[in-house]
């Protein structure tokens, strides 16, 4: 019955890192920086990318580097505002022009259309520029620009309701607050440094956002999971020290597959370029705030809202 | 689950082989010899290069248009049928189909009402009457009607794009409703986006024109005429469909070339042969007068109908004027044949056997053929007239063009990034589990064939994000096993036995896994519902890998070490 043994031998052992006796501290930079995540998104704002904004952009090649600010004055004299970028190793200039003002939401999508024939027309003529330069044109008109924003704060919503309903069945009602608030930790987070860095927010970002609410999640069911186990296991045994327990027995499950990830993650930053980049920069944030997160946020806030609970039983 | 060890293995080798089936002809030239699926993963618009556009119809100004026509009709048949002057007729509300008719007396009003109320054009009632009192009578469509004019209006603008498409020869364009009054575009490997976007958005144009009697079709002229178009195009080098050659321009050179040849004020039009899938595969040239002709736009509406002796005809009306005018031209040209053009291209050229004075009209389908072939032509020619009649204007709500060499770069870029990702996760795998970490690579592997298999008997469409959903996969799809083999240490750490510890690590490990990605699972199905274009890529790749994952990582992996460590007795520990 060696078996029997090691497990009452491990049966007051906390595990190798006290987790939960920093978690305290944890909990209060995790607060801090997410007050400070909706702060500096609130007062600084988003860049939307067109996808959301309204706009167009162009991306055109050059067949040596390209002259920025001569390409700038030149794009000045077509469009109000501009903002002309160099991009990438290929002699590639992100060109990106707000929407058009107009009247009517008509008169802004005919203007927008036409513009899309003056500027490419206008660069390939200016520049003396084969026909394919022009690589890559975007425009999104007012009405699919409001649309897309709709329907990507509906998704977010609809995740995050159905992530709360499947916790809910699946485990403990006391679960289910600390998986949502920590995925709201980790989205906040994220959004947050997009807001700092100035990076464009567009619809791949949110879909990577909703990737990361994934990924964390998966994170935090495997500590749950645990969690419920060694509550049959552990009877009688502290939530406290059960859950640092668990956190400690799946840790190294936890750790591999951030790294198994991240090494993916970085694969597709450094080597996917364009679109993909961006997408992975988003996803590579993830994966740290959220096993971060699975670790220091959820498992604390099951302890605190058994404790809640408890209390309001109790009185 | 299934325990037998022999039905596992055979499981495992028939969804390998239906793998390599699906996947093989992505990679490999299966049409030389057989195989049993041809079937290609398809790469969506900013992969291949193209044009996406999203095109919003004015509703509301086809509307109005409609009820502008008809009221100049009314007018017209509420003087005939109930021999009552009615006064201005204003319209309300375009977008909610209303008008008033003012009255100019009071004692009109139950004549004009019981009119409004039984007038059909053809289609079964359509209005119902809102107010009528001594000074007007307020009508407005009926929901259904609106629905069937909303549905037919972007039916129309459909089948008009579609037919302006078909002069590109773009190969696979989508062509679609995307709401009640929105249609998506979009045309893969075009590279002049700015002329495609100018095909579309021109207004369908309508002609009536009569035939040349000299060149009858089948007549030995209208043969010396198809010569000498054979010659023009052999002196001047070009074809249709050549070189991007399009059918406006093709016509221009045509008729330039033919302009001294033919007599005064004629033109060639085409008309696609009966049999050819486009003008490039087949067409028959038309003489035609532009001194006997008269543009389509004061047509009001064309519909299908069946005549006393049981055939497919279409009928149509003009307004007022159109009516006069019509009716000169075919009093003028009786006998003759009148050819309807749309955008050029003869639609069909039915023989004026009286004149059609009136304002409506009838065109007896050609003898020939079955009678479903007869419904279908009349059909068509409906909708075709339809479309040169009421033209909705378009306004264009979202552009996006990618060029064929981007599409190239990108795609392969993202198969480097996934190859390095992938030997990355590899050997880190190896290198941290050794001979377990090898299981799991083959898994990996087994994993992403499976997604391949999956996507290409679905025939889903690869985007850039869809790569990088794969490639977010291939680091993903290890947790599984990631889980199992921590667990199966643990179990062994306790002082369980190699086979208990395995027999622990996947029981255990199972519902964790399943929790883990059911809620990613659900994310995506979430993306795909709400995601446009590549980002429902992405999700649908991600979602194929996580299902297959729980196959390749749980079932695969667990045979294996049934075989290795249940049966051969190899005790190896991860």
């Amino acid at each position: 019955m060696s078996n029997t043994q090691k497990n009452n031998k491990g049966f007051n052992d906390p595990g190798r890192f006290a987790f939960m006796s920093v978690a305290p501290m944890f909990s209060v930079i995790s607060l801090v920086a997410v007050v400070l995540a909706l702060a500096i998104i609130m007062t600084k704002g988003f860049r939307y990318g067109i996808d959301f904004a309204g706009g167009t952009e162009v991306q055109v090649q050059f067949n040596q580097k390209p002259p920025v600010s001569e390409i700038r004055s030149f794009m000045e004299t077509l469009v109000d505002s501009v903002m002309v970028q160099t991009l990438g190793e290929n002699n590639e200039v992100l060109i990106r022009m707000q929407m058009a003002q107009g009247e009517s939401e008509k008169e802004m999508n005919e203007k927008n259309n036409e513009r899309i024939k003056t500027v490419t027309a206008g660069l390939v003529d200016k520049f003396q520029l084969p026909g394919d330069a022009i690589r890559r044109v975007d425009s999104v008109g007012p009405q699919i620009g409001e649309e897309l924003k709709t329907n990507g704060v509906l998704a977010v919503l609809y995740s995050l309701i159905m992530i709360l309903i499947y916790v809910g069945l699946r485990f403990d009602y006391k679960y289910a607050p600390g998986a949502v608030l920590c995925l709201f930790h980790d989205a906040m987070i994220t959004l947050g440094i997009f807001s700092i860095l100035g990076k464009e927010v567009n619809v791949q970002i949110l879909a990577a956002i909703l990737t990361i609410i994934g990924y964390s999640l998966n994170d935090t069911i495997i500590n749950f999971d645990r969690i419920r186990e060694n509550e049959v296991v552990f009877k009688g045994k502290d939530l406290s020290f059960i859950i640092n327990r668990s956190v400690n027995d799946v840790l190294s499950r936890t750790m591999l597959t951030s790294i198994t990830t991240m090494l993916a993650v970085i694969a597709l930053y450094i080597f996917a370029g364009g679109v993909i980049e961006d997408l992975a920069f988003t996803l590579g944030i993830g994966v740290v705030v959220g096993t971060y997160s699975s670790i220091y946020v959820a498992s604390p806030l099951v302890v605190l809202s058994d404790k809640l609970s408890k209390k309001w039983l109790t009185a | 689950m299934i325990d037998n060890l022999r039905t596992r293995i055979a499981i495992v080798a028939l969804i390998v082989v239906i793998s390599v089936l699906w996947t093989a002809p992505n990679f490999v030239d299966t049409t030389r010899f057989w195989w049993p699926s041809q079937d290609k993963l398809s790469y969506g618009l900013d992969i291949q290069g193209g044009l996406h556009l999203v095109l919003g119809i004015d509703v509301e100004n086809a509307l109005e248009a409609r009820l502008k026509k008809l009221s100049y009709t009314m007018k017209e048949e509420i003087k005939k049928e109930k021999d009552v002057t009615i006064g201005e007729i204003d319209i309300v509300n375009a977008a909610e189909g209303r008008i008033r008719i003012n009255l100019k007396s009071p004692q009109d009003q139950k004549a004009v009402q019981a009119y409004m109320e039984d007038s059909s054009y053809g289609q079964g009632r359509i209005f119902q009457t809102l107010e009528a009192n001594g000074q007007f009578v307020e009508s407005r469509f009926y929901e259904t009607e609106m629905r069937a004019f909303k549905k037919s209006l972007v039916d129309r603008t459909i089948e008009t794009i579609r037919n302006r498409i078909d002069e590109f020869g773009v190969k696979e364009p989508t062509i679609a409703a995307q709401s009640d009054s929105r249609i998506l575009v979009q045309l893969p490997g075009i590279q002049d986006s700015a002329q495609a976007k100018e095909l579309i958005n021109k207004t369908a144009k309508l002609e009536f024109m009569i035939v040349d009697p000299e060149f009858m079709p089948g007549s030995p002229r209208l043969e010396e005429v198809m010569g000498w178009i054979q010659e023009a195009e052999q002196k001047g080098g070009f074809a249709l469909g050549e070189n991007n050659l399009g059918y406006s321009d093709y016509l221009k050179k045509i008729n330039e070339a033919l302009k001294d040849k033919l007599p005064k004020d004629r033109i060639v039009r085409f008309e696609k042969a009966p049999n050819a899938k486009t003008l490039e595969a087949g067409k028959i040239p038309y003489v035609l007068q532009t001194d006997a002709m008269m543009a389509g736009d004061s047509l009001n509406d064309a519909a299908v109908s069946i005549d006393q002796i049981g055939q497919p005809i279409v009928v149509f009306s003009f307004d007022a004027k159109g009516a006069k005018e019509f009716g000169d031209l075919t009093t003028k040209h009786v006998k003759q044949l009148l050819a309807i053009v749309l955008d050029g291209v003869v639609q069909t050229a039915p023989n004026l056997r009286e004149p059609i004075t009136g304002g409506r009209g009838q065109i007896e389908m050609g003898g020939g053929g079955d009678r479903q072939k007869r419904i279908d032509d009349a059909n068509l020619t409906a909708m075709v007239l339809r479309s040169g009649a009421l033209p909705a204007e378009l306004e264009q709500l979202e552009e996006r063009t990618v060029g064929p060499t981007l599409g190239h770069d990108s795609i392969e870029k993202g198969k480097k990034a996934g190859l390095i990702g992938a030997v990355l996760v590899f050997l880190f795998m190896l290198a941290y589990y050794r001979s377990y970490g090898l299981l799991a690579d083959v898994a990996l592997g087994l994993n992403v064939l499976m997604i391949l298999a999956v996507l290409t008997s679905l025939q889903a469409t690869l985007t850039l994000p869809g790569v990088a959903g794969i490639v977010l996969t291939i680091g993903m799809a290890v947790d599984a096993n990631v889980i199992i083999f921590e667990r199966i240490r643990e179990e062994i750490a306790k002082g369980a036995g190699v086979l208990a510890a395995i027999k622990e690590g996947y029981g255990r490990a199972f519902w964790a896994i399943f929790d883990a990605n059911i809620t990613t699972a659900a994310v995506c199905v979430v993306l795909m519902y709400f995601g446009t274009g590549p980002i429902r890529g992405f999700a649908v790749t991600l979602i194929c890998g996580i299902v297959t994952s729980m196959f390749t990582a749980i079932f695969f992996t667990r045979t294996v070490l049934n075989l290795v460590v249940g049966k051969w007795k190899w005790t190896v520990a991860p």
